[in-house]
């Protein structure tokens, strides 16, 4: 479903920018904790489908805007957006080649490694956060998987 | 590292690794610099900037959302909210009438009794802008920034009672902690006996507690709280919150008493940054000889009210790194 090939940066920009905002888009309080990390998603999917077109920079400036946006301590998303970008493009070949219920498995362990690295610096940093809720979004982030991917392989091909 | 090379045989991803390692090694020296020193703050102000066509393009679909509906509002919907507003107006200004005399009368009592305490005169109205931080922290962002004069640590209010105070400021905007995080800790008293204690935040918007109270305390359901002034961020006397119930068992120390915060926490948009002013300096009495003369720095010139507020700060605020830095970055302003 998806192929390897010399992509321009601007559908990556934009999808990436595209992420930011609904990562700040105001939810409901009561589902806020179910609000996927979109950044990450599309990290992922630029660095299993092209990954010459250079996904780390993208993980390390997104997640420094991300940082920059949420207002936390400053690299602590680019860090750990920087380590799965970095996993996922090492597992780029056998990922695309995964039925899509293994790539959602997949993806999910990628985003609750994510989330273990931003759990583990908010705890580093002295500003902890023991929600079980926070272990929710990976759930979710997987499972909006299939039609995110979908939706970035158009933009991909176009 | 065989794995790497084994996986993939293309030759430029033999520097996956390497470049992994050197933008995370990056990150984490950016995180170690952020925490450890204060050197970032003109970085952040900067990024900030940069951030704020975001923040404004996520805000702004509500804002004209909120324009569309109030231009289009019917005439008897405009008359029915003008007569309530005469209303609230016609009770606030009864409930004004008295304040002036009574607050000069405040001032000269406390005067007398050398304890002046600073309080809150100059305000900036700001709105909330619609963006989500963090779906575990209570945070928000106002469109106030330094341009506007607004420090770190300065108290924000809305209309029933106090709403945060100020964490991070950027150049267009600023980054408010709420009083129901459960980071926050805020001093308070309860108004009925002067009784003080500290209310911690639960992350709930609609909940505060106070977990520091005696099972033999005097406090009952009903009991107004406000700020205590202690601590020197949040000017002394404005409500934070009213008990909604007091749980003692006997055979713990501590009861178990829950708040409802009186600010609109999740429905507030208009608020108010506010200037604390500095204790003013008490006339030099006969008891107060040890002291050096009173146009030193306030710090020292105030000894009773600052003396008093400075330990209970840090008690107040253990758990948030950024509440703690607040307290002492707004020291040197209110010096001012």
């Amino acid at each position: 479903m998806m192929r390897e090939s010399r992509t321009g940066r601007l559908p990556m920009a934009l999808s990436a920018l595209a992420a930011l905002v609904l990562a700040v888009v105001p939810l409901p309080h009561a589902i806020g904790a179910l609000r996927p990390d979109f950044l990450v998603l599309v990290v992922l999917y630029w660095s299993i489908a092209a990954p010459r077109a250079g996904g780390l920079t993208l993980a390390f400036l997104g997640g420094l805007a991300l940082d920059v946006v949420n207002g936390v301590v400053l690299g602590q998303h680019a860090l750990a957006l920087t380590l799965i970008a970095g996993w996922a493009t090492h597992l780029r070949l056998r990922i695309r080649v995964f039925s899509l219920t293994s790539q959602c498995l997949t993806v999910f362990a990628l985003l609750t490694a994510y989330q273990f690295i931003l759990f583990w610096i908010d705890g580093a940093t002295g500003n902890a956060v023991t929600n079980v809720a926070r272990w929710l979004a990976p759930l979710v982030g997987a499972v909006i998987w299939p039609p995110l991917s979908g939706l970035l392989d158009r933009l991909h091909r176009r | 590292m065989v794995a790497f090379r084994s996986s993939d045989s293309s030759a430029r991803t033999s520097g996956l690794l390497l470049r992994t390692v050197l933008y995370a090694l990056l990150a984490l020296a950016l995180i170690i610099v952020d925490k450890r020193y204060d050197h970032l703050g003109r970085i952040r102000r900067a990024l900030s900037l940069a951030a704020y066509p975001v923040e404004v393009a996520v805000a702004s679909p509500f804002q004209g959302w909120a324009w569309l509906r109030d231009s289009v509002t019917t005439r008897e919907a405009l008359r029915a909210q003008n007569a309530r507003l005469e209303t609230a107006l016609r009770d606030a200004q009864f409930r004004l009438q008295r304040f002036d005399a009574l607050e000069a009368e405040n001032r000269r009592l406390r005067g007398l009794r050398d304890a002046t305490v600073g309080a809150g005169r100059r305000f900036l109205v700001a709105d909330l802008m619609n963006v989500d931080l963090d779906a575990f922290r209570e945070r928000a962002l106002l469109d106030k920034g330094a341009r506007d004069g607004v420090h770190v640590g300065q108290a924000v209010l809305d209309a029933t009672g106090v709403f945060g105070q100020i964490t991070r400021v950027g150049e267009l905007t600023s980054e408010i902690i709420l009083i129901t995080d459960p980071a926050h800790a805020i001093p308070v008293q309860i108004n009925r006996n002067g009784l003080r204690t500290i209310a911690l935040g639960t992350g709930d918007p609609g909940r505060l507690k106070l977990p520091y109270l005696p099972t033999s305390a005097d406090v009952i359901a009903g009991d107004l709280l406000v700020t205590s002034g202690l601590g020197g961020s949040f000017p002394p006397g404005y409500p934070v919150g009213v008990v909604t119930e007091v749980r003692r068992d006997p055979a713990q120390s501590l009861a178990d008493v829950e708040v409802r915060p009186t600010a609109a926490i999740d429905r507030s948009r208009e608020l108010l940054i506010v200037w604390v002013d500095p204790p003013v300096p008490a006339k030099p009495q006969a008891n107060a000889a040890a002291h050096p003369p009173a146009p030193g720095p306030a710090g020292s010139a105030a000894p009773p009210a600052s003396a008093a507020s400075s330990p209970p700060a840090s008690a107040a605020a253990p758990p948030p790194a950024s509440a703690a830095k607040a307290a002492s970055a707004a020291a040197p302003d209110d010096v001012e």
